[in-house]
């Protein structure tokens, strides 16, 4: 997993790395138009073409059916069922290239997660930085301390939540920077990234887990912290980013899905993809 | 076991992700939200119809629409089978092998057809749509001709510019559609249906072409063209220089061969976007692939394909474009004769596509869109079998026979959809693969045919017996799904007899000093190149006609129209009545049918001023019928187009099978439109010369017309 995440998180980072002064649009359609075409290309190659066009052409056939027959119900209804079975048919051909593109695509989506889904800190602002205890510890009981960078200070002692086995610190950052906070428990130590400030268009990641599968799946924007680590997770709640449009605050996974479409839609015939 | 490995994958990653993660990219994305919109839209359709009905049952109401209250049929099928022949219908039910059709003669009736006048199919299924005769239509051949030039032209539809457009550089942007005129005239019964409520659908019906108005559907048959204009031009690619001589039907395209590969052009239709228009053409590459057996084909920017020879490919969509962003949809099918030692490669009229069409081949006009979608493209073509090249030698007779059954199988594929789709309604539908078989195989039923002994013998008559069975078999299987109250008609609008020996009228006109040529020629070329007109009283033109060169109606008339024109054709009839076939061979003409005499319709006298009935074996020749003029009169047809119908209408009548008793053994083919009408209990208008074959013997039309 690890070399995967390496090879994914170089390819979003080398595409991103351009945009980064830009405002984030930018990387984002970059990123929407790669993904276009690979996935278009991936498409082309594990799905059933043929299948795929007779199950529209069918489709298309029964709506025409509707509006020819619409005198007759008998017909009409036939039509409906028509379309409804030609549906599912098109969706079983889906099936397959849906099976074998979703593995590249949740690792992209969690690499251009670590981009678009959180916004640094600003300098002077405040947030919460969360750590889960590993195994049945208890927080009361727990000496557990944080450490953080220059540029931040813890700015309010810690509050335990026995119920949620969790420790949760408010912290402010004073100044742009990139830095780690480091947890301590006796001698075990944990560290998580920190980001406050920076370029328009950067790398957050809210989450280092202990590493468990889905956990480094999702969230790869670091290394999973060690076995021995007192925690299972730490957590820093950063703002979340949203994406300007025509006056509208949009999600970027939103954005990304119209986007992809739009560019699947608009190449899918030079590449000669039946979608 | 294998599909659920990866669904289980599938499902698994999509339960590890975070809720809009789902979304897995453009391909499935769009995937997903087109199917999603599918079943929004059908809901939404699903409860438009429900909603709709009653206030569409009440409009209807309102609008005096009573169908089917007199009917005494709910359905009535109607399957003709183009040129079946009744001496070899009657043959083959006494020797037990067309099961179908000898129950419906037994449990319905049969009867010999009457024809129209002439034998000819667009003037026949005319008459049967209108229930008139041919003066009532205005279809009297393939071929009119124009009186100012003498030149031919399609008697069943006009194709013109559009009426507004816009001139934009190098191009003329059409602004409207191209107008499509109908020469037909007079009103189909199905439209006289829909009037009253009744629903119809009409399928390759010829002379349905352009599409008229009306409720139901409608898919236009012969008659209507191909991508180019014409009735049909095949293209043969052939290295072959010796093959380079075809001239009728098709055109052959001389290839080289580079390596492997051949480079060559498909030719398109003409660029009507252009104020100087040219052909559009498209690059064919031809990559010979010697180890498969076969070549693979490329056109213009498609993706190529690969084709085995000795195979037809399926339908292939071919884009032409005009420019400006407007291209023109064409599909053909290709077939590789032979790869070596010369390559030879046919391919199909470029046909309208269906899914797309250039020119409205269908009421509704995306009703052949539908077709294509549910059933897959098909040919558009109204001469739909491609005899010119098995004629011109550019398809074999296997070749042949495949893709005519295939043209078949898509008809047939098509009726049974209209049949499960029209519970109560008129369907009808022609079928012209009884006649394209007969016209090319038929001498094998003629042992003293001349084309038997031109080329030898590669089939036999079994091919003829065949296609006798393979209809019977569909009327089998129409019969089965018929229904309590349906009614069927099987019918042909003529029959078919052997064709030995053409008769070029032009040249007897010419030898007897009714036709003259310019000085110091001898012959003239196609359509009356070197005749001269001052001195013609008469030229024949088509499979059936002559025409006197009138005064006032001929560009450059000679004879006098009343008395001198009425002593003409009776001198004319009396000697062509006399023709004989060598000093002492046979009649070739049985009777000569004055137009005065057959016709009594409003356009009488667009007709020929006489109308040949050629005596069996013989009919006008291929030259006769281009207006060529020579020294040969009467001479042998070595052609495998050995079959034909364009003699005496009393000597190829058709048949008819009906699953109800009808009320006469000497029915006309005008007869079925007011059968149809009665049968759906609506009076036949007063203008139809048919009558009800069905209930009393009472005139149709109030009238009780002669049959031609």
């Amino acid at each position: 997993m690890p070399v995967v995440n390496l090879v994914f998180g170089r390819i979003v980072d080398t595409v991103l790395w351009p945009f980064q002064g830009l405002p984030p649009w930018f990387g984002l359609t970059a990123a929407s138009l790669l993904t276009s075409l690979l996935m278009l290309e991936a498409y082309k190659l594990t799905s059933d073409q043929a299948a795929i066009r007779r199950a529209k052409d069918r489709i298309k056939a029964h709506l025409l059916e509707m509006r020819l027959y619409k005198d007759n119900m008998r017909a009409s209804w036939g039509a409906q069922a028509g379309i409804l079975k030609a549906n599912l048919a098109y969706l079983a051909a889906n099936l397959k290239p849906l099976a074998v593109m979703i593995v590249p695509l949740v690792l992209i989506l969690a690499r251009l997660g670590l981009w678009f889904d959180r916004a640094p800190l600003e300098p002077g602002r405040e947030t919460l930085v969360k750590a889960k205890l590993a195994g049945a510890a208890d927080p009361a009981a727990l000496d557990l301390r944080l450490e953080t960078p220059p540029f931040a200070e813890v700015s309010a002692p810690p509050v335990r939540i026995a119920d949620e086995r969790e420790v949760v610190w408010r912290i402010k950052a004073l100044a742009a920077g990139r830095g780690r906070l480091t947890l301590r428990a006796g001698d075990r130590t944990a560290e998580k990234s920190l980001a406050v400030g920076g370029p328009e268009l950067s790398k957050v990641s809210a989450r280092a887990s202990r590493g468990s599968f889905p956990d480094r799946v999702l969230y790869p924007g670091e290394p999973p912290l060690p076995d021995g680590a007192p925690v299972r997770s730490i957590e820093v709640i950063y703002p979340a980013r949203r994406l300007a449009a025509f006056g509208l605050s949009v999600h970027w996974l939103a954005a990304y899905l119209v986007l992809s479409i739009a560019f699947g839609f608009a190449l899918k015939g030079v590449f000669g993809v039946e979608i | 076991m294998k599909r659920t490995v990866p669904l289980a994958v599938l499902f698994a990653l999509a339960a590890l992700a975070p809720p809009l993660a789902g979304y897995i990219g453009p391909g499935a994305g769009f995937a997903f939200l087109s199917s999603f919109l599918v079943f929004f839209l059908t809901f939404l359709l699903a409860l438009f119809s429900l909603v709709s009905w009653p206030f569409r049952f009440l409009w209807k109401a309102l609008r005096g629409q009573r169908a089917y209250r007199g009917a005494a049929v709910d359905r009535l099928v109607i399957l003709g089978l183009d040129g079946l022949e009744p001496t070899l219908a009657e043959k083959f039910m006494a020797e037990g092998k067309l099961p179908n059709l000898a129950r419906l003669r037994k449990e319905g009736s049969y009867a010999r057809l009457r024809t129209t006048t002439p034998a000819i199919s667009p003037v026949a299924w005319s008459s049967f749509m209108t229930g008139s005769e041919p003066s009532k239509h205005n279809i009297f051949d393939f071929l009119s001709r124009d009186p100012r030039t003498y030149l031919p032209a399609l008697s069943s539809a006009r194709v013109g510019k559009p009426k507004r457009a816009l001139r934009l550089g190098r191009y003329l942007v059409p602004l409207s559609k191209p107008a499509v005129e109908g020469l037909r005239r007079s009103v189909p019964f199905w439209k006289i249906l829909g009037e009253k409520g009744v629903f119809s659908t009409v399928l390759r019906v010829p002379l349905t072409y352009p599409p008229e108005k009306f409720k139901g559907h409608l898919l236009s048959g012969m008659c209507a063209p191909d991508l180019k204009g014409s009735q049909g031009t095949f293209a043969f690619f052939t290295e072959d220089a010796g093959r380079l001589r075809m001239r009728e039907g098709g055109v052959a395209v001389p290839v080289r061969r580079e390596g492997e590969v051949i480079r060559t052009e498909i030719s398109g239709p003409e660029n009507a976007m252009l104020r100087s228009p040219e052909e559009i053409r498209l690059p064919l590459t031809v990559t010979i692939d010697k180890a498969r057996g076969g070549a693979w084909l490329a056109i213009g920017r498609a993706k190529g394909f690969f084709l085995e020879a000795k195979t037809f490919s399926p339908w292939v969509p071919i884009v032409f474009k005009a420019g400006l962003g407007m291209r023109v949809r064409a599909i053909a099918k290709f077939r590789i004769a032979s790869l070596e030692p010369k390559f030879e490669m046919y391919m199909t009229p470029l046909n309208i596509d269906p899914e797309k069409p250039a020119l409205p081949i269908a009421h509704p006009f995306v009703y052949s869109a539908y077709l294509s979608k549910l059933l897959g493209r098909f040919i558009t073509l109204g001469e739909a079998n491609d005899t010119w090249a098995l004629n011109e030698g550019a398809l074999d007779e296997a070749a042949f026979l495949e893709l005519t059954y295939a043209n078949h199988a898509e008809w047939e594929a098509m009726l049974r959809n209209a049949l499960a789709k029209t519970p109560r309604g008129l369907v009808a539908i022609v079928f012209e693969t009884t006649d394209s078989v007969q016209h090319m195989f038929f001498r094998y039923l003629d042992k003293a045919h001349p084309a038997l002994e031109a080329a030898p013998a590669r089939m036999s008559a079994a091919v003829v017996e065949e296609l006798y069975k393979r209809m019977d078999g569909l009327v089998g299987r129409v019969a089965a799904e018929l229904g309590e109250r349906g009614a069927l008609f099987v019918m042909s609008d003529h029959g078919f007899k052997s064709f030995r020996r053409g008769v070029n009228l032009n040249s007897w006109l010419h030898r007897n000093g009714y036709l003259s040529l310019r000085e110091g020629q001898a012959e003239s070329g196609e359509w009356f190149k070197d005749v001269d007109w001052t001195r013609t009283k008469a030229y024949a033109l088509g499979l059936g006609g002559v025409y006197l060169n009138l005064k006032g109606r001929e560009a450059q008339g000679t004879v006098g129209a009343g008395a001198e024109a009425a002593a003409l054709k009776t001198e004319l009839g009396r000697k062509l009545a006399a023709l004989k076939d060598g000093p002492n061979g046979p009649a070739v003409i049985t009777r000569v049918y004055d137009r005065d005499s057959v016709y009594a319709g409003p356009y009488k006298d667009n007709a020929p001023d006489l109308i040949i009935g050629y005596s069996e074996g013989y009919r006008a020749s291929w030259d006769g019928v281009t207006g060529i003029v020579d020294a040969v009169v009467v001479e042998d047809n070595t052609k495998a187009w050995s079959g034909d119908h364009c003699i005496d209408p009393a000597l190829v009548p058709g048949v008819l099978f009906s699953s109800l008793k009808i009320n006469t053994d000497k029915p006309s083919i005008m007869d079925i439109a007011p059968t149809a009408l009665e049968l759906f209990g609506i009076a036949p208008p007063g203008h139809m010369d048919g009558r009800s074959l069905i209930g009393g013997d009472k005139p149709a039309g109030g009238k009780d017309k002669k049959a031609s």
